[in-house]
């Protein structure tokens, strides 16, 4: 369990580096409105996708952490 | 700016007079409870004992006092700002104490908390800045609507959070103490960096941990005092409240993990918003030796303690020591969160 929090620490920093130091400022030399309003709206996916990314990894590390433990020790009918 | 010499008595009676608050009300509270018959199961003991709830009337006492004696220092509407926010999430936590609220009506009636704090910024600018702070990379850009937004969804997942950390005999009062110390410390500093930032936003913060580490005398292996949702729920809510007119917002973040992954674990297994009251498989269960094992069952929710359970049973007081060494990693981890913010 520390292991897990100090990941998903590690994770709030790390993206919020991705966001605000590679996302937002992403800015490639187009000039017509179609591509403007492609690239905000990929940015807006790009965000999105950091914050799934950070619950699918979680959630994987947890799933796997249950899993393996409840190998160790498998279902009984007193549980 | 930091706190000075002058500040320094202001800051120690916001501190010390929640604190006599509920030192001082909570013997004559509990013995009414007793009296009216308000009494709830402590289920995590053999046999189970009777322990009165809720208390959450003397914790909003406490605070309520606290933030007056904070606003009579600092003249600033953030105090009675926090007072509207704490009361209307305590009236939800009461309404669901007396009568039990649905799973999906607790979150959408704890949007409602956030309407004193955005009513305060618009009289007076400068309750909360809309902006955010992230370690390394300073400021972002101010958005007021966004910001906004932000602060209204966050007060229903931070109370329910904290309402999901409270289930054992220490838990919730520990784990407000030490994170409300996690955001003191991230408020600290961000006082000691910006000149405009004044200690009054210290002195609105202090009556959280006053009051958090009254009621954990109370609240401690074996609880002679139950929060109850209406305690749970305004603590939550008085958190996040500090979290966004402290300015701390991703250390407070940080020292809430624990609870964060616990909510969205039990989101994630329920498939949705479910009364914890109603959930059918348990993720734990009490066996006769008195110690709490982990389900080994695969279908049951997966929840903090059923994580750590998973290591091996433990009796009540173990496991809550284990939570609040896992709560005081992450608080850790704030200040640290707060250091690479304000100070590098």
């Amino acid at each position: 369990m520390l292991g897990i929090t100090v990941i998903a620490w590690a994770l709030i920093l790390i993206e919020a580096y991705l966001l605000f130091d590679v996302i937002i400022p992403f800015a490639p030399p187009i000039h017509s409105l179609g591509s403007l309003t492609a690239l905000a709206l990929l940015k807006v996916v790009l965000t999105l996708g950091l914050g799934i990314l950070w619950f699918v990894i979680i959630v994987s590390l947890t799933e796997t952490y249950v899993m393996s433990r409840l190998r160790r020790h498998p279902p009984t009918s007193s549980a | 700016m930091l706190p000075g010499a002058s500040d320094s008595g202001w800051l120690a009676l916001s501190f010390l007079v929640p604190l006599g608050v509920v030192f001082g009300l909570m013997p004559g509270y509990l013995g009414f409870l007793r009296r009216r018959g308000r009494v709830v199961d402590d289920v995590h003991k053999v046999p189970a004992t009777k322990v009165p709830s809720p208390t959450g009337p003397v914790l909003l006492a406490g605070l309520v006092v606290g933030e007056v004696v904070a606003f009579l220092y600092s003249q600033s509407l953030i105090a009675p700002a926090i007072i509207g926010t704490i009361l209307i999430a305590f009236v939800v936590g009461m309404i669901d104490d007396l009568f039990v609220l649905g799973g999906k009506a607790k979150p959408l009636l704890l949007l409602l908390p956030a309407v004193p704090l955005v009513l305060a910024q618009f009289i007076q600018p400068g309750v909360y800045h809309a902006a955010i702070y992230f370690p390394f990379l300073g400021e972002t850009s101010e958005h007021f609507f966004i910001y906004t937004i932000l602060v209204v969804a966050a007060i229903p997942v931070v109370s329910n959070a904290y309402n999901m950390m409270d289930s054992f005999n220490g838990e919730v009062s520990g784990f407000v103490l030490l994170t409300s110390i996690a955001v003191i410390f991230g408020i600290l500093l961000r006082s000691g960096s910006i000149l405009s930032y004044s200690p009054s936003h210290l002195a609105v913060a202090l009556p959280l941990t006053g009051v958090a580490l009254a009621f954990y005398y109370y609240n401690r292996y074996p609880s002679r005092a139950f929060d109850g949702d209406s305690g749970s729920l305004v603590f939550g809510t008085m958190f996040a409240a500090l979290a966004v007119t402290g300015g701390v917002e991703i250390a407070a973040v940080v020292a809430i993990i624990p609870a964060i992954l616990n909510s969205f674990y039990i989101l994630s297994s329920l498939r949705g918003f479910v009364e914890r009251r109603k959930i059918g498989a348990r993720p734990t269960y009490m066996a006769d030796d008195g110690k709490l094992y982990a389900s080994q069952e695969k279908l049951a929710p997966i929840t903090l303690v059923r994580m750590i359970l998973l290591e091996g049973p433990l009796t009540e007081r173990q496991l809550v020591k284990r939570i609040l060494i896992l709560t005081g990693v992450a608080c850790l981890l704030s200040a640290a969160t707060s250091i690479l913010t304000w100070v590098i």
